[in-house]
């Protein structure tokens, strides 16, 4: 999921930050960054992008309006997460959460040796929990959402290697 | 007025509704399956949310999908486009109940127009002249015997859960009508999950002529004219115009207030359409469909109106922008729905579109999601945009039309362009002079 920010600093500053950004993304391999100063807030992500070439053409009308930045989409970063033959993607929209309730020990963490049916995480729609499990038997190497995060469709969760 | 909607759509319709609220300034979300992650629209809005795979049951049609997206993202309210959940009651119920707006009637108005028989019944009831027909279901074929040689053969039998061209079947005479009896209820039973049937007198030759109505749910409804969609290939509109070429000014107005008066008794609220079969300078009530049409921009064209921009202002609790002394009907348009199929036996022709030129110029409009380089996915319908021209005479339109149609280019796919330009060029078109039978016998369907 892509979200903009409305922001009261030009484009120029702005798509600065985001480029500062990504580049940090690349040089450290972490997957996402947040950062939030003056009321503004920046995340990047990680994603996988289908995106056919000759279409970004497109892309780059909208972003060239005159006003706030935030017309322009945020475009996603190249990444092979949701390719990576251990993740886990949801299967639907909703809440992520790393608890069976809040305060409550998380089901795995970074290490966790899980078995094949271990719950990892619940997802939350429509006030109905639903449990995630792993759909094979491995160590929890990433987790790639916070808790209380929305997920889409396909939106890679966990990776077990 | 509204801070997030979100487009529970896809395609044309979800960038025609991405826009007008982009104009609003209104923040949109963009739910999408998995195919449909390049679609313009999704790129254009400001926030994007995956809701599924590529079947629609498990996308489009995933309720606790969109409402969940609608939690997710905020949303306030829902506008559905056409198809897929936007005639669907219970959508709307549950968006309610999640006090989230549905951009649409109420529920009630959605029940009640969606089953063809209340619908019918309701149209009589408010002054509606309605096709002559059975009261109500029939149970039996000694039933539908009586009705059918009280009225005359030939009759049609139609299911009272279908609508849109679908679960229908003619019975010619009185030896045909035990089967057709019989494979109608079946056939519905099959498709709608409900056998039941209703028979109407089945008119020979009649055009297919729809009035627009708008109300904004506080007992004030305007009519915006008529659009004459006759030309049909298996019951699917292919082209449309406004005004008819069929009726006077007289007529219109006559079949406008008798609309408008039903919707502001109805109490109806936002966009509708009701469609009528016209033969022999009578109108007959066959459905009407309580959502907006793919059509809905030859209205555009010839009343200035905004439709998609009104359907947010009632839904928001806005009076709409005009009054009926307001709409005024100026000039001509004509709207050719443009598919990715073979032009001659219509086979669908998904791929990528390796080059898009559209036309412009004065009196062109093109509502379209695709773009060069665009992969159509094979999951969904066919229709991948609409041409739309205005003149100020129908025939200024037909020039204009013929011009657009030789400047636009699609190539990768096969397009039914050819047949616009055949169309455009027929004499009986060109005198408006067409039955919803016409374009199959052209195309040597019957």
């Amino acid at each position: 999921m892509t979200a903009k920010d409305q922001g009261p600093k030009t484009a120029s500053t702005e798509g600065q930050m985001i480029r500062e950004l990504a580049e940090l993304l690349n040089d450290t391999g972490l997957t996402e960054i947040e950062i939030e100063k003056s009321g503004l807030k920046i995340r990047v992500k990680k994603k996988i992008s289908i995106i056919a070439a000759p279409a970004q053409a497109y892309a780059a009308a909208p972003a060239s309006a005159p006003t706030a930045p935030a017309e322009a989409k945020q475009t996603q970063q190249p990444g092979d997460l949701s390719k990576h033959p251990g993740a886990v993607k949801s299967p639907m929209v909703g809440t992520a959460y790393r608890s069976p309730e809040p305060g409550a020990a998380a089901f795995c963490e970074v290490g966790s040796k899980v078995k094949q049916g271990d719950t990892l995480l619940i997802i939350e729609a429509m006030k109905t929990m639903n449990q995630i499990p792993a759909p094979r038997a491995g160590t929890v190497k990433a987790i790639l959402v916070e808790n209380a995060q929305p997920v889409e469709y396909g939106e890679p969760l966990i990776i077990i290697e | 007025m509204f801070d997030k909607i979100l487009i529970a759509n896809r395609g044309e319709i979800a960038l025609r509704v991405q826009r007008a609220c982009r104009e609003l300034g209104i923040a949109t979300v963009a739910v999408h399956s998995t195919a449909d992650a390049d679609a313009m629209h999704v790129r254009l809005a400001d926030e994007s949310v995956c809701i599924g795979p590529p079947p629609a049951r498990e996308s489009y049609l995933n309720i606790p999908a969109l409402v969940t997206a609608c939690e997710i993202t905020g949303a306030d309210a829902v506008h559905p486009g056409y198809g897929f959940l936007s005639e669907n009651a219970r959508f709307a119920e549950i968006l309610e109940e999640h006090k989230i707006t549905f951009i649409g009637p109420t529920s009630d108005h959605i029940r009640i127009m969606g089953d063809k028989i209340e619908a019918k019944e309701t149209a009589k009831r408010l002054g509606i002249p309605v096709v002559p027909g059975s009261n109500g279901a029939v149970t039996s074929e000694t039933e539908a015997m009586k009705v059918a040689k009280d009225m005359g053969f030939p009759v049609l039998i139609k299911a009272a859960a279908g609508g849109g061209g679908r679960g229908m079947k003619v019975a010619a005479s009185p030896a045909e009508l035990g089967t057709a009896l019989a494979t109608a209820r079946s056939e519905a039973k099959a498709a709608f999950n409900d056998d039941a049937v209703y028979i109407e007198k089945y008119l020979q030759k009649p055009r297919h002529i729809e009035i627009q109505v708008f109300g904004d749910g506080q007992g004030n409804a305007v009519h915006l004219g008529e659009r004459d969609c006759s030309l049909q290939r298996r019951h699917q509109k292919v082209l449309e115009e406004s005004p008819s070429p069929a009726l006077n000014a007289a007529q219109r107005q006559k079949i406008g207030k008798t609309v408008a008066d039903a919707m502001r008794k109805l109490k109806y609220r936002g966009a509708g359409t009701v469609e009528f079969l016209y033969e022999d300078g009578e109108f007959y009530f066959i459905e009407m469909n309580t959502r907006l049409q793919v059509e809905h921009p030859v209205t555009e064209m010839v009343t200035g109106a905004d439709l998609v921009l009104e359907q947010i202002r009632v839904a928001a609790g806005l009076p709409l922008s005009f009054t009926q002394e307001d709409i005024e009907l100026k000039g001509h348009a004509i709207e050719c729905r443009i598919c990715a199929e073979n032009p001659r036996d219509f086979r669908p022709s998904p791929g990528q579109i390796t080059y898009w030129h559209p036309p412009g110029g004065l009196g062109v409009r093109v509502d379209s999601g695709v773009y060069q380089g665009y992969r159509i996915p094979p999951y969904y319908d066919s229709l991948i945009g609409k041409l739309i021209v205005y003149g100020k005479t129908r025939n200024d339109c037909l020039m204009r039309l013929r011009r657009a149609l030789s400047e636009f280019v699609i190539d990768g796919i096969e397009t039914t362009i050819p047949l616009f330009q055949d169309l455009v060029r027929d004499p009986d078109i060109a005198d408006g002079i067409y039955d919803i039978h016409w374009l199959e016998k052209h195309l040597g369907m019957k």
